[in-house]
């Protein structure tokens, strides 16, 4: 396809121009004031964003991003300098600041307080645009480097040189940041510094409650995300623990927590069915029926006739199984069909924006065939507005979770039936 | 001014005989289409016409129409304001999957009937909002 040259110049997501596009301006400002810092705002988890929602939706968050930047450094000390993309449709951002004549360049430490302010102006606004769920994965590094105007030297080759260096240091903040983490997670193994939030899932027509699917948080703030948490005990190898210590949490609540009758939803990595300690005989379960383990589809099962004993040990028990993330994956059904499972939660990404995908509605309409046929319930989750609720509720889904209905709490619900009397089933929807 | 219930449609098929059909049946519900025969050339008709509706074959030579569908989504100016119609066999769950993940919007299945392929047209651009309807200045991002 061609491409025009504008799109080189200017990124459309978030409006910023590309390096390309700057770097002539900026030499000027360079020669006279000699020199110049280079910020780079490294974005750590946005691939994870692209990975379970799309790349629609990181598309979609870079320009929030983009505007939540502009905004806040607009108000700051460096408003004078200018914010760029490395890359069109890139998702990390460069900074360049050109001190005024008469203020000295800002320094490590008004970086880092910079930096402190822009990542709770971006990620408030991340959160209040896309939810707390994808503002929770939202950290950002910034690295610096300082370019001093050599006459000897090409300029656009200093300023590429500055641009790899504070990429660079973004990248070992990072990495220290890591372990920081990974002290943090031990620490929360250590002191069972983890709480549990449980998000109702409701049944689809009248809303009443039918359990509760328990997150896990960590009580302390760079834990709160459960996918960081297991994204950093899978590096070091403390999975088995932290889903112990999940598992733990999730089945002390449960008394507390449950009415008759509703049942308890608890994420169970198919890796854990290797741990020895994970077994019917010790977890601390009074009524296994109410139970219900959610396998996610997208860890690949390996050995399957080995799995699938483990779950008939389960089963036999009374625990039910669901199949979270169905749909995420090209398997098809029939990888869903061999878990036999009692609920297939539906891929969130199947969700978003079904009222306004005619594909989606068909794939979720198929779905809920076969769980039909196979006794199986379907869940919707990541509902977030009432165009999706009525969709999927037209398309025969049997059970929804999400922020439409209810936001996840440390409590139970009161019912509250739905405000608007459901309309019939929508024509074009079959 | 663009006729909103009538958006431009660029209709792309390997086959000049699929392509006319479709073209003709259309043209003659009030759409302005226009045909390429090939992905290549639909992509250059796509920045040309900036249609507000794409009925993509699949089965192309060269660049398929999962290519030209992804290319279409991806474009930094053009790709948001545009629904996708995959024209396809689109007979299993891989498949519409594999639809999904190139950004395709809708499917008419193929052996189709025109009254069928009339119906998808209108429940699309029923969802068109009025800005994304070609003849809005949808091209040149400004600040």
């Amino acid at each position: 396809m061609s491409v025009d040259y504008h799109q080189l110049l200017r990124d459309s997501l978030t409006r910023l121009p590309t390096v390309a596009a700057t770097i002539d301006s900026v030499r000027k400002a360079v020669q006279d004031r000699g020199e110049i810092v280079i910020l780079y705002f490294n974005f750590d988890r946005y691939s994870k964003v692209e990975e379970v929602y799309g790349w629609e939706k990181l598309d979609s968050v870079l320009e929030t991003t983009g505007e939540a930047m502009r905004d806040f450094l607009s108000k700051s000390p460096l408003s004078s300098s200018r914010l760029m993309v490395a890359f069109p449709n890139d998702d990390d951002f460069v900074f360049f600041h050109v001190p005024q004549d008469d203020t000295p360049a800002a320094t490590d430490a008004e970086i880092t307080e910079l930096t402190a302010g822009l990542k709770e102006a971006v990620s408030s606004q991340i959160e209040r645009v896309h939810g707390e769920d994808i503002a929770a994965l939202f950290d950002i590094f910034v690295g610096r480097s300082l370019v001093v105007y050599n006459p000897k030297l090409r300029l656009e080759r200093q300023i590429y040189r500055g641009i790899r260096e504070a990429a660079n240091a973004s990248k070992s903040l990072e990495h220290r940041e890591q372990a920081k983490k990974l002290s943090d997670l031990r620490e929360t193994l250590r002191d069972r510094g983890l709480y549990i939030e449980y998000h109702p899932i409701v049944i689809t027509d009248s809303q009443k409650v039918f359990g509760y699917e328990a997150l896990a948080r960590g009580t302390m703030r760079s834990m709160r995300s459960p996918e960081v948490m297991f994204e950093i005990a899978a590096q070091s190898d403390l999975i088995w623990d932290l889903s112990r210590l999940c598992r733990e949490r999730a089945i002390e609540g449960m008394g507390k927590l449950l009415k008759d009758g509703e049942l308890l939803f608890m994420n169970v990595d198919p890796a854990d069915f290797a741990d020895p300690s994970f077994d019917v005989n010790t977890l601390n379960v009074k009524d296994p029926a109410r139970v219900v383990i959610e396998i996610t589809e997208r860890t690949a099962i390996k050995d399957y006739p080995k799995f699938r004993g483990r779950l008939r040990e389960f089963r036999d028990k009374g625990y039910r199984f669901a199949v979270d993330d169905a749909g995420s994956g090209y398997a098809g059904l029939g990888s869903i069909a061999n878990l036999e499972p009692d609920f297939i939660k539906l891929d969130m990404s199947l969700i978003n924006c079904i009222d306004q995908n005619f594909i989606k509605q068909n794939l979720v309409e198929t779905m809920v065939r076969f769980a039909n046929e196979h006794g199986a319930m379907v869940i919707a989750e990541g509902v977030e507005r009432k165009e999706e609720y009525e969709m999927v509720k037209s398309l025969g889904v049997h059970l929804v979770q999400g922020f439409f209905v209810h936001k996840p709490s440390t409590s139970a619900v009161t019912y509250r039936p739905p405000i608007h009397p459901a309309p019939a089933l929508a024509e074009g929807a079959k | 001014m663009a006729d909103i219930s009538h958006p431009p449609i660029l209709v792309v098929d390997d086959n000049p005989d699929n392509a006319h059909i479709i073209r003709d049946y259309l043209e003659a519900r009030g759409f302005p289409i226009t045909v390429a025969y090939n992905g290549d050339d639909a992509l250059k008709a796509f920045e040309e016409v900036k249609p507000s509706l794409v009925l993509l074959d699949v089965m192309m030579p060269g660049r398929d129409g999962w290519q030209v569908c992804r290319d279409i989504k991806q474009h930094p100016t053009l790709g948001r304001n545009v629904r996708v119609v995959m024209v396809t066999a689109l007979d299993d769950w891989v498949n519409k999957r594999q639809a999904l993940q190139t950004g395709a919007d809708d499917f008419v299945e193929k052996p189709f009937e025109l009254s069928r392929l009339a119906a998808t047209v209108e429940r699309n651009v029923k969802l068109l909002v009025p800005s994304t309807v070609a003849g809005a200045p949808g091209s040149a991002p400004t600040r």
